[in-house]
């Protein structure tokens, strides 16, 4: 039997085609009915315009999008034998305001998508209102991004060599005071215990003493036996490096190096979005996958008893929420605001360069790949992370996320999974 | 009334405004069971932030503060408009924008009760039922509801690069008829406007602005992404109004996009004193100097963005040094061009290969403004002479 299902609210929408048999899921195909051209749009322009094209691609992670241009363009300075150092104070406003952009993104993700869906699927609603947390949480943590990259959505601060900000303590106080709030909410209605206690536990034993709306979720989880199903091929890979992201691929325990390199680009029938492998082979990219090539012991320890379900997998995206708030706060406190914003003090005028720039955004890593001849771009790769879990398969596998939905026993359920991957249609298709 | 007593030439208006809201309160609300003030309330906001509110909305419509009262009268009867929003091709942004919208949270509140009898990243319908709605929407509100269109509307292949819901139904096409039974239109957001980033040459999938597909008059309200203010005030002002506000000459509200940024930039003082920052990172960075030399589009671009600024007033692109990209102009990315360029550079020796200056003013469009660009390099050159950097 075959069912059409249209998922919504993932920026965008997708259309699924569930192939079922047996009163179980079979086989999905995920298509998307729509396409801009940003990369066609990109071939032409001058190379710094990709630092305000490309964040356009995405209203949720655009910063991302923005530090990963910045980051290509960087690459092919050095490339070219132009020495482009940061310095820590550039650095870490960089790293500040992604943390930001990702918290953002992670509690939207959870109280406008997640925690009403499970409500919904396993009836227990309890007709709150959760849209006004997702917005207090992340007003409150854009504004402090703000605070250094003018403006969020769309920030344009960040420019080959470092930042144009140059803040001051009462800018770095103020990101600290809502940094404190967002903590304080958090703490009291997200995860019910105070921060510290929190981080001192690093067992899935401690699951239950953690409270709040995230206690309830996972309380929902297990009751239902999440841990058991959205198991995919639990296969993991990282090629940011930032903040306490490493890059690297995780299979079975071992995990070892990558080389960007070795990322391939294919168009998929059907579907404006293209397919994306490492070695011919499909990973898995985003908090769970971070947490594994990390070896971050509460996630591995889940991960022990219940693999890459679904249970691991939305706990890793809540569970990364609370260590990148502590780790913001040591960022601003380690800032020295005497170090230069800016280092390159004439950009070069370099004719041609090729360069790649990595980033790991909310939902896993993503790579833009310019090359620029004559000062102007010729081709220009957006690679998101949406494509990695995503992508149908090959003769070989399925995709990450078909292989997690498939075995459901009902389309609800299958959504389910989808939506946990954090599923963003615009970035995938551009 | 202290209305008598400020100034007599606004009791006109004030009182077109009253039976205004009078005539709306006289329709019948989205849901009796509730109310906005109601809702406010519940969420934990007084009296006084709702006033307070009331009262930054009054200035932002360029109204006297005796019009405070006027403004929470008539956000209360809001929801007798009910709104309809599509997404169409776009990043989302917009809504973002408006979700991040909270000073305190009311605007965001608003939105999040009135309307939304069809928006999509935030309603809880989903798939097939959320296509229901859109259609019941349509036909029940015949000719009362708003419509707030987010993103670009792709043209080509005969519409095929964006199809929505079930029935994969062509944006344009969903566009166009929720535009035919709309009270009033807003195209919110660049992409909405002008057509935005997708429509950059080559604009591969021919996206165009809203108002390329319908024939009623759409109101823009650009900015990529445009502040909350601004589409709340849009809003209010229709409330208020009744009719489309003073439009310039790109269908843009006046009230909103009169000025351009360079006439109230908070470093408008370093530019008349030719003090520029001539590298970003540079001394005259640290000095927040004007960022004209750096590629700041301001002098090009009319927008409010620094009263309004964004994230609740926390900052702007000006204030952190990288300046104005001019998001709200039309084809901004083709005829602002180079980041961290004066535009005036590509006017003297232009980038677009090989065209001359006067085919470049010509082509993109600038003509218009070329002879305050002149004026505005000519100032920036002759500063530099004037007051050698060491």
């Amino acid at each position: 039997m075959q069912i059409k299902q249209l998922i919504e609210k993932i920026e965008g929408e997708a259309e699924l085609d569930f192939t079922l048999s047996h009163g179980r899921v079979e086989d999905v195909t995920i298509n998307f009915g729509f396409y801009r051209g940003i990369e066609e749009i990109l071939v032409g322009k001058h190379l710094l315009d990709a630092l305000v094209i490309t964040p356009r691609v995405c209203g949720i992670c655009n910063h991302a999008h923005l530090i990963a241009s910045v980051r290509a363009i960087e690459d092919g300075y050095q490339k070219a034998g132009v020495e482009v150092a940061l310095s820590p104070k550039a650095k870490g406003i960089r790293e500040f305001t992604l943390s930001c952009e990702l918290i953002q993104n992670h509690m939207k993700w959870f109280y406008l998508t997640i925690l009403p869906q499970l409500e919904r699927l396993v009836g227990a609603e309890t007709g709150e209102n959760y849209a006004l947390k997702a917005s207090y949480l992340s007003s409150t943590i854009t504004k402090a991004l703000a605070l250094f990259a003018g403006q969020w959505p769309h920030s344009s601060y960040a420019v080959p060599g470092g930042v144009t900000c140059d803040p001051t303590y009462v800018e770095v106080m103020q990101a600290q005071s809502l940094l404190d709030e967002t903590i304080r909410f958090f703490e009291e209605v997200v995860i019910g215990m105070p921060f510290e206690c929190y981080l001192a536990r690093d067992k899935a034993l401690h699951l239950q003493e953690i409270a709040g709306d995230f206690g309830r979720l996972l309380g929902l989880m297990e009751r239902e036996g999440m841990g058991e199903v959205g198991q995919s091929h639990d296969r993991f890979i990282v090629f940011g490096e930032e903040i306490f992201f490493r890059s690297g691929k995780s299979m079975a325990t071992t995990v070892s190096g990558v080389d960007v390199r070795y990322v391939e680009e294919a168009i998929q029938q059907g579907s404006y979005a293209k397919a994306v492998s490492y070695k011919q082979r499909l990973y898995e990219v985003g908090p769970l996958a971070r947490a594994m090539v990390a070896k971050e012991p509460m996630v591995k320890s889940l991960h022990k008893y219940y693999k890459d379900s679904l249970l691991t997998r939305i706990f890793s995206r809540v569970h990364e929420v609370v260590r990148l708030l502590d780790y913001s706060k040591t960022l601003l406190q380690n800032l020295r605001l005497d170090e230069p914003s800016a280092t390159l003090p004439t950009l070069p005028k370099l004719d041609s360069l090729e360069g790649v720039g990595v980033v790991e955004a909310a939902r896993g890593s993503l790579i833009h790949r310019t090359r620029v001849v004559e000062g102007h771009i010729t081709q220009y790769d957006i690679i998101v992370p949406t494509q990695w879990n995503l992508s149908h398969g090959n003769a070989l596998e399925r995709g990450i996320a078909i292989e997690a939905m498939v075995g459901s026993e009902t389309i609800e359920k299958a959504s389910f999974i989808f939506k946990s991957f954090d599923i963003c249609s615009v970035c995938t298709t551009q | 009334m202290s209305i008598e007593k400020t100034d007599s030439s606004y009791d006109l208006l004030y009182r077109s405004f009253k039976e205004r809201i009078a005539q709306l309160e006289t329709l019948p609300k989205m849901d009796e069971s509730n109310s906005i003030e109601r809702a406010i309330e519940e969420k934990g906001f007084s009296r006084r932030d709702f006033m307070k509110w009331a009262g930054m909305m009054t200035a932002v419509l360029s109204l006297p503060s005796s019009f405070t009262p006027l403004m929470a009268e008539a956000i209360k009867v809001a929801d007798r408009l009910p709104i309809v929003w599509l997404h169409m091709a776009e990043c989302t942004g917009c809504s973002e924008s408006l979700l991040r919208s909270a000073e305190p949270t009311i605007d965001s509140l608003i939105f999040d009760y009135i309307s939304l009898e069809y928006h999509e990243t935030l309603m809880a319908a989903a798939g097939w039922q959320a296509e229901q709605n859109l259609e019941g929407a349509i036909e029940k509100y015949k000719g009362r509801y708003i419509l707030m269109v987010e993103g670009g509307i792709p043209t080509g292949n005969a519409g095929a690069y964006l199809t929505i819901g079930g029935h994969a139904k062509k944006g344009k096409d969903i566009a166009y008829e929720a535009s035919e039974h709309a009270a009033a239109i807003f195209a919110i957001g660049t992409c909405s406007a002008f057509g935005g980033v997708q429509a950059a040459v080559p604009n591969p999938t021919g996206a165009v602005g809203l108002s390329e597909i319908t024939h009623k008059p759409v109101i823009n309200v650009p900015g990529c992404p445009p502040s909350e203010k601004n589409i709340v005030g849009t809003l209010l002002h229709y409330i208020l109004y009744g009719t489309l506000p003073a439009l310039d000459a790109y269908n843009r509200p006046k009230w909103a996009y009169r000025n351009r940024i360079h006439d109230l930039c908070e470093r408008r003082g370093h530019f008349d004193a030719g003090e520029f920052v001539e590298q970003f990172g540079d001394a005259g960075a640290k000095e927040g100097y004007c960022l004209y030399k750096v590629g700041c589009k301001g002098p090009y671009t009319f927008n409010n963005c620094s009263k309004n600024k964004f994230n609740q007033g926390t900052s702007w692109p000006v204030q952190v040094g990288f300046g104005c990209m001019g998001c709200s102009e039309p084809d901004f990315w083709d005829t602002m061009g180079v980041v961290g360029e004066p535009l005036s550079e590509k006017l003297y020796n232009t980038t677009f290969s090989g065209m001359g200056a006067d085919a470049t003013a010509d082509k993109i469009g600038v003509t218009l403004l070329s002879a305050t660009v002149v004026g505005i390099a000519a100032h920036a050159v002759i500063s530099t002479i004037k007051k050698p950097k060491e």
